[in-house]
């Protein structure tokens, strides 16, 4: 199901010139979707548009169906945020400060109580709850913020930075959490960081933003599928690597040392490889999956005729971090 | 609690989806309202929050205690009921009470960044200004209306007509209203704006107090210059000073101070003048509370 969907959604801060959001047009489903990008990005600045609290320079979009320039109150009504920066009162206990929250967002005395007693246990905040928030450790701060974006059971939570200030273990406890919000618990989630490696392991979904523009919006799974690229490892007497790498070459195939390791390019593909066109793109991934087949079937003929052994050849998956070292340049 | 109790049921239940019924705009802005009544008073906030403002109303209410007291012992008239002068008598207390406790629904907020928590749910900021307004205003209606029933239960009491007292006491009551808006309406400016709890006490003392030391000054030298007119319209300048006006023109109670308006004319203009400066202050404070959307 599509939760978000943005139209050439523009945003320009007074009369800055470059827009802090350009011309973005994504859409963004159920599960968890990671929306990445360096400082500046425009990522708090696109969450801000969605709910309605800022106008756009242009474009348009609508969450959960509704349109964020006429109903922003159905919309707020219905989504959870956890903001970036702190928004929590220092003199009020965490659970008088859910439960009001919870009737900010429209529930009735008694299930704002029942409901903020039941996500600070889900944050884990069940033990501390009777304190007053000024001392709270910043763990606990970004665990009382998500737990006021979720007491009124939001369709949709948008969090801004979750896993600012956190150290190591509180950063993975966090995103565990983020993870069980939008598999176990059901509600979509977008998710903002500026590390990319966090968010590749608890989304389904990634969007890229560079300075304002959309730089890849995918399927985790594509970031993290099968580049083409192979490893191979052989043995044999003498210099092995050596020698299977010139005779790799020798049959055209580009291909280098890694470690032990030679690493080789995928064979190019020809035709189409866009992917707008879902025929295309469905005709492309069948030519690439041949053109795998292919490169193995060279490999093992190459290490036959040079009487190798072949200890492996292994897929090299891509990371999220290629997605920056291939497009943006350092 | 852990996920298991002593009977080693486990209780961890999961996630569970809230379907019941969901309040309406007017609900969410009653229970705004009330909390930020609550809230003045030091309720739903630490301990300590409840100290200045109870010990403020204590003492407001010394005077009303004694005089009732009075009353009863010694058997003086009634006459000695003056509710209309009461909270000009005490202004000192009620502003100290409006300085101290305005940041409290209008400092933190926006301070402590709760503010984006607010505008990113239903109400939206219009609202969500306009509702912090009123619940000072009625924060300020407490403070100023305790002294006022405590006079008027103990008068009768000790053997005051109702009669004669009924009208009397409503001209305060109207009177404390108009006050009660007034005040909050300068103080939350102040305090949305300054943000330092420090000095935003600092500068509604400064506004209200030496406001009324300027205006009641301002009057009795414009009065002896002859400047009638002058010395009326510089109510304007000091809530108290302009809801003592409007009592004396329009409710005929006595006057604290040099130059009352004397005529209803006066004291409607003066009255109408007041509100439209009261509706100026509540669109600036809209539009400081809009402003924080981004
Ligand atoms: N209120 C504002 N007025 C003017 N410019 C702004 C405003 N808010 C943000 N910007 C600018 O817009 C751009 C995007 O900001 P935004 O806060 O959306 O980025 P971000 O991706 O959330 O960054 P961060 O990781 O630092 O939170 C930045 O260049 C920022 O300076
Ligand atoms: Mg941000």
């Amino acid at each position: 199901m599509t939760v978000i969907e943005t139209q050439g959604l523009t945003k320009r801060y007074g009369s800055v010139q470059a827009p802090a959001l350009a011309d973005l047009t994504i859409e963004v489903g159920d599960g968890v979707t990671g929306l990445v990008g360096a400082n500046g990005a425009g990522k708090s600045t696109l969450i801000k548009l969605l709910l309605g609290l800022l106008a756009p320079t242009s474009g348009s979009a609508t969450v959960l169906g509704h349109d964020i320039g006429r109903a922003g109150e159905q919309i707020r009504r219905a989504v959870g945020y956890m903001p970036e920066h702190d928004c929590l009162p220092p003199d009020m206990r965490c659970i008088d400060f859910v439960v009001h929250m919870g009737r900010m967002s429209g529930l009735p005395p008694a299930p704002a109580r029942e409901r903020a007693a039941d996500v600070l246990r889900h944050v884990g905040l069940a033990e501390e709850r009777y304190r007053l928030m000024g001392g709270y450790s910043t763990g606990m701060k970004q665990r009382a913020k998500l737990a006021q974006a979720l007491v009124h059971d939001p369709e949709l939570v948008m969090l801004d930075e979750p896993t600012n200030g956190l150290d190591p273990a509180a950063r993975d406890d966090m995103l565990a959490l983020v993870q069980r919000i939008g598999h176990d618990f059901g509600i979509p989630v977008l998710v903002t960081s500026h590390l990319l490696g966090e968010l590749e392991r608890i989304s389904d979904h990634v969007v890229v933003l560079d300075g304002g523009q959309l730089l890849r919006s995918e399927a985790t799974r594509t970031f993290l599928a099968d580049t083409g690229t192979v490893l191979v490892e052989v043995t044999g007497e003498g210099d092995a690597q050596r020698r299977m790498g010139e005779a790799l070459a020798a049959r055209g195939l580009t291909c280098r040392p890694q470690g032990s390791l030679i690493e080789i390019d995928p064979l190019t593909v020809d035709g189409p490889s866009s992917g707008d066109d879902p025929v295309a793109a469905a005709d492309g991934q069948d030519a690439a999956a041949a053109a795998h087949d292919r490169l193995r079937d060279l490999v093992r003929d190459t290490a036959a005729d040079l009487d190798l052994g072949l200890v492996r050849i292994q897929a090299r998956t891509g990371r999220l971090e290629d997605v920056f070292r291939d497009e943006v340049p350092a | 609690m852990s996920a298991q109790d002593s009977t080693g049921v486990i209780h961890d239940i999961g996630y569970r989806r809230y379907a019941g019924a969901r309040t309406t705009r007017a609900g969410i802005i009653r229970a705004l309202l009330l909390s930020g009544v609550l809230a003045v008073f030091g309720f739903g906030r630490s301990g300590k929050a409840k100290v200045l403002p109870f010990a403020l109303l204590g003492m407001t209410l010394v005077p009303a205690v004694i005089q009732v007291g009075i009353m009863s012992l010694i058997g003086l008239s009634a006459d000695l009921l003056n509710y209309s002068a009461y909270n000009a008598g005490s202004s000192f207390l009620v502003v100290l009470f409006v300085a101290a406790q305005a940041p409290v629904l209008f400092s933190r907020d926006l301070r402590s960044g709760v503010i984006s928590l607010y505008l990113a749910r239903p109400l939206g900021a219009t609202a969500f200004a306009l509702t912090r307004w009123a619940s000072l205003v009625l924060a300020i209606l407490a403070f100023v209306l305790t002294p006022l029933l405590v006079l008027f239960i103990g008068g009768l009491a000790a053997g005051a007509s109702l009669r004669e007292e009924l009208p009397r006491v409503a001209v305060a009551l109207a009177g404390a209203v108009l006050l009660a808006m007034l005040v909050a309406t300068v103080s939350s400016l102040v305090a949305s704006w300054t943000l330092r709890r420090g000095l935003a006490i600092a500068g509604s003392i400064m506004v209200l107090l030496v406001g009324l030391g300027v205006t009641a000054g301002l009057q009795e030298v414009a009065d002896t210059e002859g400047a009638t007119t002058l010395a009326h319209w510089a109510a304007l300048l000091s809530p108290f000073v302009l809801v003592d006006s409007v009592q004396v023109a329009l409710g005929d109670a006595s006057t604290q101070f040099p130059a009352p308006a004397d005529t209803v004319a006066t004291g409607l203009l003066l009255l109408g003048a007041a509100l439209v400066l009261m509706f100026l202050g509540m669109a600036l404070l809209v539009r400081r509370y809009r402003s924080k959307g981004a």
